[in-house]
């Protein structure tokens, strides 16, 4: 025994144990890309790196992104002659009007382009999660394969940008401890790709630094001295006896890969305490706040894409069934100054014209009174009335796909640019440009160098990244 | 009103109309071709009689996009370029393609022109050229090889013969303790104790193999608990989950756990699961999504597919839209088989869109018998349970004996598991296998032993590389398997007796437990199969149940592996672990404690310098967190986490 002291194996030593073919063979049992794909000519990208910023529950465009005619909350006030519940204010481009409360975000507008025309098809009425995973995935449940996530996809076409770095984070999503905790699991995904594309998870990005560290209550030299005695127990134990077979060299190799990550300088990108205090107060402490601004550290570092989430929990957030209003007042508040700052961040930091963020959501909403207060889901379409007799039924309820916004920054896209049209009058679907799911996918792929036509072969036919490879960029939106 | 402005008003209302009209998709102007649904069917009628799948008039073949562009009738991008479309456009009769026949329509001509232009894609691998390998549906009774000494095993006989054919050497045999590892986690899933082990390395007797494995199959608690896991992955039943809450799916718990303790044969157990009682109807039942689906995802088109991927081993998900390019299924066969199941006329949807025609009931082998499509529900559900059951239905045992022996040996006789067409390795074995299984009154467990008494089940593993083609495989050896996400965390349970102590379902798995112990003592600990999947399940591989799961992922991931290091879930369950130990065995020694450690999880001792650099980690004395230590150690290495 001569090294039990001193860990001489390096990276190098450790994944020795590999032979090159099975090196090579590690992406088996995972599907490969389809024929035809690898003969595709992807579009040069325009970004490296992708924000996406959900707004989850159904962020109502009349009521943010979209103005229509204001009417302040009235006792008798017919339903039908509200529009938006908030007044509409000026931002920097001179065509574009937003709603109050989001006068930070109004301020930023030269540096993107606004799509008031997205549409989505309807699923049903009360279906958050069935639509969420269609925006998420491109593809209506239920499928007959796993659908891999739009960050799963750029996890396997692109891989990270720092081999160290999760290409795929997600943040600010818990996966347990509400209602639809399974059908929220089953589109954050790789899908048929298999986990290795899958995201990393950061459901509080307060806590993202502990998910990157040794196991609570270990300390860093009990950590090494663990991993030290692990690997010398692998190198030197029966390796290779019976075969050394695929199986265990994934483990090798996924065991030094996260050794790697645990032990690197890009660690600290995970550590929101090392930001200083203004960062903080830039960005506002909400949940959804911390969350954009660790996407910026992590962007910074090197993930590929991104997802920061105001979270998708039944009836909470932008799924308003009660308090409409107040609760778009409140929402609004927690998206306006973090989503304004990171633009403003990533643009001082040069960063923007690479990275592509986006600010969507699964549907937008309009008015109708919904629920008795507090009575179940079930209940609610029983107590709809034409007035308006209390000020918690003021505010935008009604799931509605016919026309949303969405933002898009960064990424080659035009600069304080408006695109697509929705009605004035009910419904107020969009009657300019309108975008589809799908093509919406096409162009964020676009924009990332990935063709909308790409496809991997699983179960021996082509799954493509936009369905059927059907998705057309809308190369409008580019600069 | 002047004209501009009326006509700006005319156009945003055309354009409100349509955008009313077209809310889930975007108006386009020109669609882009796609070969699957728009190029090949008029390849297939215009052209693929002549000159695909062997018959090659005018010396061309239009088989794969490669034989097109070596051809060079079509230049990628540049249709006008293509001599394709003059031979297809050319007015004189006596040169237009296709010869003696209606020439193509003006939008059929289109559609090649824009496919051209747009790069001439192909679908990946797809070539006219049909697969060369019919796959029987009888069964077959392969004539054995001539026994020789010390040979007796079917099994044996037919892969020496097959290993002396190709050359390959035999593996050595496996030790006794590697032996008793690998039967017990792949018949029962748990480790043997060390006491077994030892026990079984002094015995010497020379049945002792058979005696361990018999023995290993008569636990009819252990081996229902181990076996949940596979039939929940490929029934896709669990306890909680999607559409559990909403009544658009349902469990079907009871019957399968006392299906397994029963060792129901396994054509009635086909049977109950296609012709349902109340208890088994949540597998042909599928999953009732709220709101619209697409066509091919309604629930009569679910079982149609699940029914041919868990029994038949026929892919049905292409064919539930069109008809399958990558074999000859229908559209019409999925919706015959359908139809069968359905309580109302159906009509079939070709890739969404409804094509105005009723699907006739039929079963998709008609050699085997037909459905009276005008015979009631009921009626036509029996038929079918009687035609997949019959014993002229070779392709049922076929499918069910490759995936036990995939479970089994690592590696399908046929791969992957899910596509019985292709050509098996070897067919003796497959059809010995599968006429064993029927001759055997559909005793799985039958099965089950005669693979782990072979000399080919218990010598030692040999790799396979998952990168090389398919037909080009040999069989050397069992190959090492992955443990299962219920495998990894009952070991840890069972060596350290932290466990939950209540089941998903007490009513159900407790009653069972007294009918399959007649009230004995039951289940040393609650198994990681009965509990509602954890995180830490979830991150070693347990999957989400929607659709149907016939393998697991056999590598890990980095994000796998980060969750290992140092996630909560392991860490919590090693640091509780290691405290459980100690309390139990507080006068151990660190040596005593890590040798224990070591040898209940890979059944060997540790070797010297092993222990010592376990012991450095369990302190001296011997602490919790050092036993967590040595435990994660232990759990983290590859030999703890494969079978083999």
């Amino acid at each position: 025994m001569t090294d039990m002291e001193s860990s001489d194996l390096n990276r190098r030593d450790f994944l020795r144990a590999m032979s090159a073919a099975t090196l090579a063979a590690m992406a088996t049992g995972a599907p490969r890309m389809s024929r035809a794909s690898e003969a595709l000519v992807h579009p040069a990208p325009r970004a490296d790196a992708c924000i996406l910023l959900w707004m989850a529950g159904g962020m109502a465009s009349p009521d943010t992104f979209d103005p229509k005619r204001y009417v302040p909350f009235e006792k008798g006030l017919p339903v039908e002659r509200v529009m938006s519940t908030f007044p509409a204010i000026d931002t920097v481009v001179d065509n574009i009007k937003f709603t109050a409360g989001l006068e930070e975000l109004a301020k930023v507008m030269d540096r993107g382009t606004l799509v008031r025309s997205h549409v989505q098809p309807d699923l049903g009425h009360i279906l958050h999660t069935r639509h969420q995973y269609h925006w998420h995935t491109g593809y209506v449940p239920p499928q007959t394969v796993a659908a891999p996530h739009l960050g799963a996809w750029m996890a396997k076409v692109l891989g990270p940008r720092n081999p160290v770095m999760p290409a795929f984070v997600d943040v600010g999503q818990r996966l347990e401890g509400h209602d639809e905790k399974e059908e929220v699991k089953a589109f954050h995904t790789s899908g048929f790709f298999g986990g290795e594309y899958g995201p990393f998870m950061l459901p509080f990005p307060q806590d993202a630094a502990d998910a990157v560290r040794p196991p609570k209550g270990m300390s860093p030299e009990r950590f090494e001295a663990r991993n030290r005695q692990y690997r010398e127990l692998v190198l030197r134990g029966p390796l290779g006896e019976h075969g050394s077979g695929y199986q265990q060299e994934s483990m090798i190799r996924g065991m030094e890969n996260a050794y790697r990550l645990l032990k690197s300088p890009e660690r600290a990108a995970f550590d929101l305490a090392l930001e200083p205090r203004k960062s903080y107060d830039e960005y506002n402490a909400s949940q959804f706040g911390l969350g954009c601004l660790l996407a910026r550290r992590l962007v910074e570092a090197g993930s590929r894409f991104v997802e920061v989430t105001t979270e998708y929990v039944p009836f909470e957030g932008w799924d308003t069934h009660e308090e409409g209003h107040t609760r778009a007042v409140k929402m609004k508040q927690s998206i306006d100054r973090p989503i304004a700052r990171l633009i403003v961040d990533l643009e001082q930091r040069g960063l923007l014209d690479r990275t592509l963020v986006i600010v969507a959501s699964e549907f937008s909403r309009d008015m109708m009174i919904e629920g008795i207060p507090g009575s179940a889901a079930k209940d609610q379409s029983r107590a709809v009335s034409d007035t308006l007799q209390e000020m918690r039924h003021y505010g935008l309820h009604r799931h509605f796909t016919g026309g949303s916004s969405v933002l898009l920054f960064g990424g080659g896209v035009k600069r304080g640019m408006l695109y697509g049209a929705t009605a004035d009058e009910r419904p107020c679907v969009a009657i300019e440009n309108p975008v589809s799911v799908i093509d919406l996918h096409a162009t964020i792929l676009t924009a990332m160098g990935i063709s909308p036509k790409t496809a991997f072969e699983i179960e021996k036919r082509p799954f493509y990244v936009t369905e059927d490879g059907k998705g057309q960029s809308v190369d409008a939106l580019f600069a | 009103m002047n004209a501009n402005a009326m006509q700006t008003m005319v156009r945003r209302l055309v354009v409100a109309v349509a955008a009313v009209a077209l809310l889930a998709e975007s108006v386009r102007a020109v669609e882009p071709v796609d070969f699957a649904h728009d190029v090949l069917p008029i390849l297939q009628q215009h052209c693929a009689k002549c000159h695909t799948n062997g018959r090659y008039e005018g010396e061309l073949s239009l088989d794969t996009r490669e034989a097109v562009l070596e051809a060079g009738i079509a230049e990628p991008g540049a249709a006008d370029e293509s001599s394709i479309l003059e031979r297809v456009t050319a007015d004189d009769a006596a040169i237009r393609m296709p010869l003696e026949a209606p020439p193509l329509s003006a939008d059929e001509v289109d559609v090649l022109r824009r496919w051209i232009d747009a790069g001439m894609a192909w679908e990946g691998g797809f070539s006219f050229r049909k697969n060369t390998y019919e796959p029987p549906l009888k069964p077959r009774r392969p004539e054995l090889p001539p026994s020789t000494t010390g040979v007796a095993n079917p099994i044996d006989l037919i892969v020496l013969a097959y290993w002396q054919e190709h050359g390959i050497e035999p593996p050595p045999p496996l030790s006794d303790a590697a032996f008793h590892r690998r039967v017990s986690l792949d018949l029962v899933g748990l480790l043997p104790s060390v006491a077994e082990v030892e026990a079984f390395q002094a015995d010497t007797a020379a049945d002792k193999r058979a005696r361990l494995v018999r023995r290993l199959l008569d636990d009819r608690v252990a081996f229902a608990d181990h076996w949940l896991t596979f039939w929940n992955d490929l029934l896709r039943n669990d306890y909680a989950g999607t559409g559990y809450i909403s009544g658009g799916r349902k469990q079907i718990t009871s019957w399968l756990y006392r299906a397994l303790v029963d060792n129901k044969p396994y054509d009635r157990f086909v049977r109950d699961l296609v012709d349902p009682q109340r208890e088994s109807a949540g597998f042909a039942k599928g999953f009732v999504w709220r709101g619209q689906v697409n066509a091919s995802q309604r629930p009569e088109l679910q079982f149609a597919q699940n029914v041919g991927q868990v029994f038949l081993g026929v892919n049905l998900k292409c064919a539930s839209c069109h008809d399958s390019f990558i074999d000859n299924w229908k559209l019409t066969d999925s919706y015959g088989l359908a139809a069968i199941y359905s309580r109302e006329p159906l009509e079939i949807h070709r890739c969404d869109v409804p094509t105005g025609k009723i699907a006739q009931a039929y079963f998709l082998f008609s050699e085997l018998g037909s459905v009276d499509p005008q015979a009631p529900r009921d009626e036509r559900l029996a038929t079918l349970a009687e035609l997949m059951t019959s014993s002229d239905n070779g392709r049922l045992t076929r499918t069910i004996v490759n995936r036990l022996w995939d479970r089994l040996l690592g590696r399908g006789i046929v791969f992957p598991v899910d596509a019985l067409a292709s050509r098996p390795w070897s067919e003796d074995l497959l059809d010995y296998l599968a006429v064993d299984v029927s001759d055997n009154g559909y005793d799985l467990k039958k099965t089950l032993e005669l693979i782990t008494t072979s000399k080919v089940y218990g010598s030692q593993s040999v790799a396979w590389d998952p990168a090389a083609p398919v037909e080009e495989f040999v069989f050397a050896g069992p190959a090492p398997k992955r443990m299962t996400a219920e495998q990894f965390v009952d070991a840890v349970w069972q060596m350290t007796g932290v466990c939950p102590q209540e089941t998903a379902q007490d009513e159900v798995f407790g009653e069972m437990l007294c009918y399959a112990t007649k009230g004995a003592a039951g289940r040393p600990f609650v198994r990681s199969s009965l509990v509602e999947s954890t995180l830490l399940m979830r991150s070693l591989g347990r999957p989400n149940r929607e659709q149907v799961v016939t393998t697991r992922p056999a590598e890990m991931t980095t994000l796998e592996a980060i969750e290992m290091s140092n996630g909560q879930p392991l860490s919590e369950l090693l640091q509780q672990s290691a405290s459980k130990l100690h309390v139990d065995h507080p006068d151990w020694s660190a040596e005593a404690m890590c040798e224990y450690v070591f040898h209940s999880a890979l059944a060997r001792p540790p070797a010297q310098d092993e222990l010592a650099r376990l012991v450095k980690l369990a302190g001296t004395p011997l602490t919790t967190d050092g036993l967590a230590d040595v435990l994660w150690c232990v759990v983290m290495l590859p030999e703890f986490q494969l079978v083999r």
